[in-house]
């Protein structure tokens, strides 16, 4: 894909959530709403950070935007998703998903984990061998696994093993990266890492990003724009862009920007009812 | 004694050997002491020694090995059995892991043969297939198949979904989240279910090889019998018992060696 196409497929970009509901049955017969009426537009690269707290239905709304719906329900239950104006209803070519539980194969190296999606007919036909060989020695290279990319998954720690998922990702090219709580399950240490690594590979190869997390201050040190979700059912209650450059430092973090910043979300939450939890980092 | 009632402390290797070979020993001196005193007549029971004196004439006489052709007709027939219970079965678990609805449709005509008595089989096969190989083959295959199917499906269902939505996740088809990711995923414990199969045909090998008895480690059984040659009956069954251990100890050996990944999760 040459530069300049590059560039013209990523002006392109768009994503509307368009008056979503999602409910299930409950155990007790009636249904349960977990997503009340959620619309929202995205329409250029950017981290856009879906934070609310756990089990409020951010993953449910995440699925939506081009992912595998594993549930045995109609979803969206109502309302329409539109990726570039074509309404989107299963998985989708133009996204990719990094899960907290990196999904990466114990029987591949490190390697083959990275190029596992050209073992597949759709990218086998689309990006020929010696350009896929390209892209994920270079992802190797960006996300420092070029000297471990012959060891397995299980000689890797938790931050390495999402390091393999993130290039599995992007060695697509993706439009749409969808992450849902990539770094949840990870120490602080190795989670500011990922997120220093994270801005990074989104320079380079810049996408229309979402990103859920119910952590505040990863809200606050990644996001380009805050959606603020609340809980049970879902629906937006806060919606902001932060325009600070990134990486973010520790004084950002400390400045009244961001405390204020803080303060907003905390309250925001509190207003609205809700049973799940936010973690705040110090 | 310490940590005798420990189920998650193992012995270390020569500890554990050492009480293996101790209890092994300790039989064959009860066994000796039976022999020796009399306590059951040697019609009944024949001594160690008679039955390793079995065992070297069944092994070399008069410029032929018994045993060895005896061997390498069980082998064979388990060999070919065993090639159609995986080129059969394999495939047929597979399919009915991959889908649900397929299981459904197949798992009722399936699952019941699991408790079925199979030896009771062995008249039916006779009927249908008279006393030659085909029926000898069909035996073994029935009873080995019964148990790999189910397995299979079980080992394609054990695979964690994680595995299976990252693949459709990237792009690939259902059929291809089946072939490139789930199989794989579930090839050790396939090949646990093979080496169960192996194990069950050389527990059938015998019953197989009592029909119309000419050839195989089945027939030396059952021709000892017929003599009252009761040292050469028990040197015939630990025969078996020795090859079924090999077996096993072989396919072990090589699934460790193909799937290192799996004791690393």
């Amino acid at each position: 894909m040459s530069d300049s196409g590059q560039v013209r497929l990523l002006a392109s970009i768009s994503v509307e959530l368009i008056d979503i509901i999602q409910e299930y049955p409950s155990p007790s017969g009636g249904v349960t709403r977990v997503v009340d009426g959620i619309s929202l537009a995205f329409s250029k690269p950017g981290i856009n950070m879906l934070l609310g707290p756990s089990g409020c239905g951010k993953s449910t709304i995440l699925q939506m935007m081009g992912g595998v719906r594993p549930i045995n329900a109609k979803t969206p239950t109502s309302g329409k998703v539109m990726i570039n104006g074509i309404e989107c209803n299963d998985a989708h070519d133009d996204s990719v998903m990094v899960f907290q539980r990196y999904a990466n194969r114990p029987d591949l190296s490190v390697y083959d984990n990275v190029a596992f999606p050209f073992r597949l007919n759709l990218w086998k036909k689309k990006v020929p061998e010696a350009e896929w060989h390209k892209r994920v020695a270079e992802m190797l290279e960006e996300t420092g696994l070029k000297d471990k990319k012959d060891l397995s998954p299980a000689q890797l720690s938790g931050g390495q093993n999402q390091r393999v998922a993130l290039a599995r990702a992007l060695v697509l090219r993706p439009r749409i990266l969808l992450m849902d709580e990539p770094f949840g399950a990870l120490d602080a240490q190795t989670r500011e890492e990922m997120q220093r690594l994270l801005i990074s590979l989104y320079n380079e190869h810049p996408c229309l990003i979402v990103f859920v997390t119910h952590d505040v201050t990863e809200a606050l040190m990644l996001g380009d724009r805050v959606i603020v979700l609340s809980s049970q059912p879902a629906k937006v209650s806060d919606d902001f862009t932060i325009t600070a450059m990134r990486p973010r430092s520790a004084d950002w973090q400390r400045s009244d920007e961001a405390r204020q910043l803080e303060k907003r979300i905390l309250t925001s939450l509190h207003t609205a009812p809700g049973r799940g939890v936010v973690r705040v980092t110090i | 004694m310490n940590n005798f009632w420990n189920p998650y402390l193992q012995p270390d290797d020569r500890q554990r050997r050492i009480i293996g070979a101790a209890s092994v020993l300790a039989l064959l001196v009860f066994w000796s002491i039976l022999a020796v005193t009399g306590i059951v007549s040697p019609a009944r029971l024949p001594a160690p020694w008679d039955v390793l004196k079995a065992m070297a004439y069944l092994s070399w006489h008069e410029g032929e090995s018994l045993l060895l052709t005896a061997t390498l007709w069980s082998l064979g027939r388990l060999l070919v059995a065993g090639f159609l219970v995986v080129a059969i079965g394999i495939p047929a678990g597979i399919v009915m892991g991959a889908s649900p609805r397929v299981n459904a449709a197949v798992s009722p005509l399936v699952d019941p043969f699991r408790s079925a008595p199979v030896v009771a089989l062995l008249p039916i096969l006779v009927m249908w297939l008279g006393v030659g190989e085909e029926m000898k083959i069909a035996f073994l295959f029935i009873g080995a198949v019964v148990y790999l199917i189910p397995m299979v499906r079980d080992a394609i269902q054990a695979v964690p979904q994680n595995y299976w939505i990252s693949a459709r996740d990237l792009g690939a088809t259902q059929w291809e989240c089946i072939i490139r990711a789930v199989i794989p995923m579930a090839m050790p414990r396939i090949t646990d279910a093979v080496i169960v199969a192996f194990s069950v045909m050389w527990t059938y090998i015998t019953v197989a090889e009592y029909v119309n008895a000419k050839s195989g480690l089945g027939q030396l059984i059952q021709n000892a019998r017929r003599f009252s040659a009761w040292d050469q009956v028990f040197a015939g069954i630990f025969i078996i018992m020795a090859l079924a251990l090999l077996t096993y100890q072989l396919m072990t050996a090589i699934k460790r060696k193909l799937y290192p990944w799996e004791t690393q999760l």
